[in-house]
């Protein structure tokens, strides 16, 4: 492993509250909600892989004293990085294809898959939106990611993957969240306070 | 198409004259790989894109006058594969621009472009032969645009989606493979972003003259006015395609070009973005250059 002071960008003189605050700043930054269902969320896991270790590591030469060491669940929380294209239980099995496909970076074959399927229920219009978001779509990902949220208001899975396009990343810049229609300006009503714990995925969980 | 990504504000002087280096050692490779009439296409964009490719570090300097700066000398950045990279494919979207502007205008209004385009002729054929995949990738996707653009595509995605992948192009010869894919994704936001920002400033003058523009499709604007509803969401899928830059420029360290990078990913884009949508860009643009020739 590298030097851990340097992947946490911290001097070996840093006070353990120093440390902590540095590693829970890098933690919030890679946090898996950023990039969640993103083409890149690969390399974010990475990342939150060597500074959960980074930290371990840090911990263990200190002797423990700031309460890390637990164990790190840098693979992400319920959502991880990777979305939830697990979680299909229920659906035919053409569409668990697409979920595999889509997961394994095939877009042209799930893209395919969903052309000759025919019914255009809810789970259909999710992955369409998948697909587009996968691809960079943004209008379309959200306007089938709308319509599956609309035909099936009570699935979990759809509304918050809307929700986490519609609000996008929460951990810069520092300070808050700035937007096109409030640019120069946080926008108040994203800059809600940034919840770490939400899923075990750090330290502090 | 270009012009919408400005130099970084609010930013200490150190960064302001950094980047002014930059912007100086791009104008000066354009001047040494492509010929002296290459140097006429230098603009922040093309600055910008020789950042994204520069290595972590500034690299060695020099100082020259120029025809910018008769009398004082400038410091500039010498030489470095990444600048040489940045000045050919500064050249080849820059010729392929203007003869976009020749196809979509009349004989008499294409008149600047196909002159523009003929001076430029010398330095794309040797911008082109040193870099013949992005040279070919950049004429396809063009190729692809004027045939949604006559087919008067209603999905802006896919429309958008032409330019977004010709940035893309752009990072198609970095080595590494994380940062390859890195600048992969903030390129083809960033060609996304610049493509719907460039259709959103044209709205009114695409509507009076009876042009496709895929945004006044999307949202059935027919005399180019937004209605508060379709403003929003457009500035929504902006702000997506600036999401989508920011996460991927947190996952590579841009070294020394961070704070530059920050102030353009963080704040920049939304600035340009909202002044287009407001109908104040060109006001503001116009003031500035004022200001910048007087000081």
């Amino acid at each position: 492993m590298n030097d851990p002071y340097q992947i946490l960008g911290v001097p070996e003189s840093a006070t353990d509250e120093e440390i902590k605050r540095a590693y829970r700043e890098l933690a919030r930054k890679y946090h898996p909600d950023n990039y969640h269902d993103n083409p890149l969320a690969d390399l974010a896991q990475e990342k939150m892989k060597e500074i959960n270790a980074a930290y371990e590591e840090i911990n263990k030469r200190r002797g423990g004293r700031n309460g890390g060491g637990g164990g790190s669940a840098a693979s992400g929380g319920p959502a991880g990085y990777g979305g939830y294209y697990g979680q299909s239980g229920g659906t035919s099995s053409v569409l668990q294809q697409v979920r595999l496909a889509i997961q394994m970076g095939d877009l042209n074959r799930a893209e395919q898959l969903l052309a000759n399927y025919s019914d255009h229920n809810a789970e259909w219009n999710f992955l369409q939106g998948a697909v587009r978001y996968r691809r960079g779509w943004m209008d379309e990902a959200k306007r089938y990611y709308q319509t599956a949220c609309q035909m099936d208001p009570g699935n979990m899975e759809y509304r918050r993957t809307l929700d986490y396009m519609e609000q996008g990343p929460r951990a810069y810049p520092p300070g808050g969240t700035y937007g096109t229609l409030c640019a120069g300006n946080p926008c108040l009503t994203l800059c809600c306070a940034y919840t770490l714990c939400n899923g075990g995925w750090c330290f502090f969980c | 198409m270009f012009g919408y990504v400005r130099p970084p504000q609010a930013v200490p002087e150190a960064e302001t004259e950094r980047f002014r280096r930059a912007y100086c050692g791009l104008c000066h490779a354009l001047g040494r790989r492509c010929g002296p009439a290459a140097r006429f296409i230098l603009n922040y964009d093309f600055t910008y894109l020789a950042i994204l490719l520069s290595e972590k570090e500034e690299g060695p300097r020099d100082r020259a006058r120029c025809i910018a700066s008769p009398v004082h000398r400038r410091t500039y950045l010498l030489s470095s594969p990444a600048l040489d990279l940045a000045a050919d494919e500064s050249v080849i979207l820059a010729y392929w621009q203007l003869r976009d502007g020749v196809e979509d205008h009349d004989w008499l209004h294409g008149l600047k472009y196909r002159g523009l385009s003929a001076a430029l002729e010398p330095a794309y054929r040797r911008a082109a032969q040193a870099r013949p995949a992005f040279d070919g990738s950049v004429r396809r996707q063009l190729a692809l645009l004027a045939e949604l653009e006559r087919g008067q595509c209603p999905s802006m995605d896919r429309a958008a989606d032409t330019f977004a992948v010709l940035l893309q192009g752009a990072a198609g010869g970095v080595g590494d493979r994380v940062q390859r894919r890195v600048l992969e994704q903030i390129f083809y936001h960033l060609g996304r972003w610049v493509y719907l920002v460039d259709a959103a400033d044209d709205l009114r003058q695409d509507a009076a003259a009876g042009r496709y523009n895929p945004v006044a499709l999307r949202y059935g604007l027919t005399d180019g006015a937004w209605t508060a509803e379709s403003r929003e969401d457009f500035a929504g899928t902006l702000d997506q395609s600036v999401h989508m830059i920011a996460a991927a420029f947190a996952l590579w360290d841009f070294g020394v070009w961070t704070p530059i990078l920050e102030a353009a990913f963080y704040t920049g884009l939304f600035q340009t973005g909202r002044a287009v949508l407001d109908g104040t860009f060109h006001e503001r643009r116009k003031k500035r250059k004022t200001q910048e020739r007087s000081t």
